[in-house]
């Protein structure tokens, strides 16, 4: 149980404002944000752009109910204290 | 003898807080001296050498700059010879006993500091600081109702509708009666053939989807069992953890009770999510069940978990929700809708849960249960409910389908009736929503409270029953806009308090977002807006307008008159079926899981 993304209990959810020309921009900056992260395809959870800029919630999840999670100390996780 | 004390407010400007600490000091019998915020740190430092203080207690903020202006502080009361006398102690916030202790002081507070806490440290003494364990008492919602009508016309309708139910069920009964009766006995027997009897028993009364679960575990897409080392996983997690200085939501006695949902699909998620839940203050949870285990006759059995939403609903699950939430927190399983409503309250009192849920009327529209169906089960359920000696709460959801609210109120109102009837305690449940029906027809165009208000005042005229406004709460108000949804939970939560209601069942700022599972962080964010909202409020209320009178004279007078024509059919079912508690223009129809399942023979096991 050596990595921090181990211990997420479910996901990470990121806020911020991306600046951009409208919506469209926005969401496709918010998913590159996600993919520059490391974290892959991320949900836009919500999303409203100002004129500006973009205001996001974005979410990955980490450990889905019923599959292995990386906090549980079991052998089949890689995590038998 | 008493220790001189230098406060300090090292702030251009604030000094409330070490006002409120220098007064607390001063009735524990220490001599303070209390300097203006706005000297020097040169005149500070020569006040100090004064005289002979046992402790400088410097209040601060640290912000940008900050530990270089203490630093300096620091090296002035060096030279002016006043550490070697004098302990020094920085407090404020985001202060942290190491970020003092870095910056040259001999003691650091946080802004969650306790009077005793410093005390402790000026008198010598030590104190455990850190509480574990929860701190609290388990609470009885009914306690202190009588479930006495008062509104003498609805108590004798109601009284007319729930006889005629009665009779009406007397001669009637389901698979899903008798596999309850099935599922009591193998609790009662330790006889392994028996045993084995009553299980064939069981499964040829469940569809094959379940009985193939129960005997060749073969399940349902996305459920397996947990395994033996999962779960003592489970149990290393649970034991060797504790809530750590517990939070408590309510400000005061009388705030409600706040409760969440469970029902990821994995108990093991579930009950991670409740432990930290419950450490911020909850004091309750509803399992949620799969929604395809309303559609199926017959429930599966063992430790399951599910990749969808919603956790099987079986005794061993239910059971470990119970064995690993603390003794205080209440738990109410889901019942009142589809074919296994005796079962599931028969397991939900088996594995000692302290509610469940059952609505006859709720259960029969939208994708529910038929009515007729759902009228015998239901009866035996609340059979059940009173055995186990376990209120049941009735959901008001079918509101949110476009059902007028005093249709759903109606509704409520029979299960309180046949709950009487049958030994067993209800719980109200009007939802606190923007229903579509409210939204058509203008009912909230000037704000979220006086409808809201009307239900509950509504309600309070027609019965002495607790009740536990849901579910959740801001239904339809919430947005997946983080701030706004803890915002519109904690407005919700306020409403409730303010009108005295017992319970409330609160979402989390991702209820709105509906493509993935409930985030814990999310929970924590509505559930802190709310412990805000109570200490906002404390004693004070919500002066709704003048239209909520209107709303609730208006209510009342439709209950009745729905109430009227739901005894004008020759039965409960009957009514439903026509529409009386929710038409298609309502959208709501009548359930059709487990139409034409009835029987009418007393089963002999």
């Amino acid at each position: 149980m050596n990595k921090a993304l181990d211990r997420v209990v479910d996901t990470v959810d990121i806020e911020t404002y991306l600046l951009c020309k409208d919506e469209s921009e926005g969401k496709r900056l918010a998913l590159q944000l996600g993919e520059e992260l490391n974290l892959g395809t991320v949900d836009i959870m919500f999303q409203e752009f100002d004129g500006y800029g973009v205001r996001v919630r974005l979410r990955k999840y980490i450990h889905k109910p019923g599959k292995p999670y990386g906090w549980l100390s079991t052998e089949e996780n890689g995590n038998n204290k | 003898m008493s220790k001189n004390i230098l406060c300090v407010p090292l702030d251009p400007v604030h000094d409330v807080g070490l006002k409120l600490i220098r007064s607390a000091l001063d009735k524990r019998g220490f001599a303070t001296d209390l300097l203006s915020p706005d000297l020097s740190l040169e005149a500070i430092s020569k006040k100090a050498a004064q005289k002979e203080y046992d402790f400088i207690l410097v209040s601060r903020t640290i912000g940008y700059g900050v530990a270089e202006i203490l630093g300096r502080f620091i090296d002035m009361l060096d030279a002016a010879g006043v550490r070697e006398q004098a302990k020094l102690i920085l407090g404020g916030k985001a202060i942290t006993p190491e970020l003092a202790a870095e910056l040259g002081f001999d003691k650091g507070f946080g802004e969650h500091m306790q009077i005793d806490d410093l005390i402790a440290y000026l008198e010598g003494k030590e104190r455990d600081t850190v509480i574990h364990g929860l701190q609290r008492e388990k609470q009885d919602i009914t306690e202190s109702y009588t479930y006495r009508f008062l509104h003498a016309e609805i108590e004798e309708i109601l009284n007319d509708i729930c006889d005629t139910l009665l009779a009406w069920t007397e001669s009637r009964y389901s698979n899903g009666v008798e596999r309850a009766r099935i599922r009591e006995e193998l609790l009662n027997t330790g006889d392994k053939s028996q045993q084995n009897h009553l299980r064939e028993k069981y499964n040829s009364l469940c569809e094959s989807v379940i009985s193939d679960g129960n005997t060749k575990r073969l399940y349902p897409a996305g459920v397996r069992n947990i395994s033996p080392e999962e779960l003592t996983a489970l149990d290393e997690y649970v034991t060797s953890t504790n809530p750590y200085a517990p939070l408590k939501i309510q400000h005061n006695q009388k705030h409600p009770l706040i409760f969440k949902f469970l029902g990821s699909g994995c108990p093991i998620m579930d009950l991670v999510h409740g432990k930290i839940s419950e450490r911020w203050g909850i004091n309750g949870f509803l399992i949620i069940n799969p929604s395809w285990e309303a559609r199926y006759e017959g429930l599966l059995e063992g430790y399951l978990t599910h990749e969808n939403d919603g956790t099987v609903t079986s005794l061993e699950n239910i059971k470990l929700m119970k064995r690993y939430l603390d003794p205080t927190t209440l738990l109410t399983v889901r019942a009142h809708r589809g074919l296994n409503t005796p079962e599931t309250v028969l397991l939900a009192g088996a594995a000692g849960a302290d509610l469940t849920k059952i609505n006859l009327v709720y259960g029969s529209l939208g994708a529910g249960t038929d009515p007729e169906r759902l009228a015998v089960d239901g009866v035996e359920a609340i059979k059940y409910a009173a055995r186990f000696n376990m209120p049941f709460d009735i959901p008001g959801n079918d509101e949110l389908s476009g059902v007028p609210a005093w249709k759903t109120l109606a509704g409520l109102l029979i299960n309180v009736m046949l709950g009487k009837k049958l030994g067993a305690k209800a719980i109200l449940k009007p939802l606190f929503c923007y229903g579509p029906h409210i939204v058509l027809n203008g009912m909230m165009d000037q704000n979220f409270v006086d409808f809201n208000a009307a239900k509950i005042r509504a309600l309070r005229q027609i019965v002495d029953c607790p009740i536990w406004p849901g579910e959740p709460i801001a239904f339809m108000t919430q947005s997946e806009e983080r701030v706004q949804a803890a915002n519109a939970t904690s407005y919700h939560a306020a409403l409730a308090a303010s009108l005295g209601v017992d319970v409330v069942t609160i979402a989390s700022t991702d209820e709105a977002y509906s493509r993935g599972p409930i985030a814990i962080a999310s929970r924590i964010d509505t559930i802190r807006a709310v412990t805000d909202a109570f200490r906002f409020m404390g004693d004070a209320t919500i002066n709704p307008t003048g239209k909520a009178d209107d709303f609730t004279t208006d209510i009342i007078s439709k209950i009745i008159e729905v109430l009227k024509e739901v005894r004008s059919r020759k039965s409960l079912p009957e009514a439903i079926y026509h529409g009386i508690l929710g038409d298609e223009e309502d959208g709501a129809y009548p359930g059709t899981f487990g139409k034409g399942t009835l029987k009418k023979v007393s089963p002999r096991i």
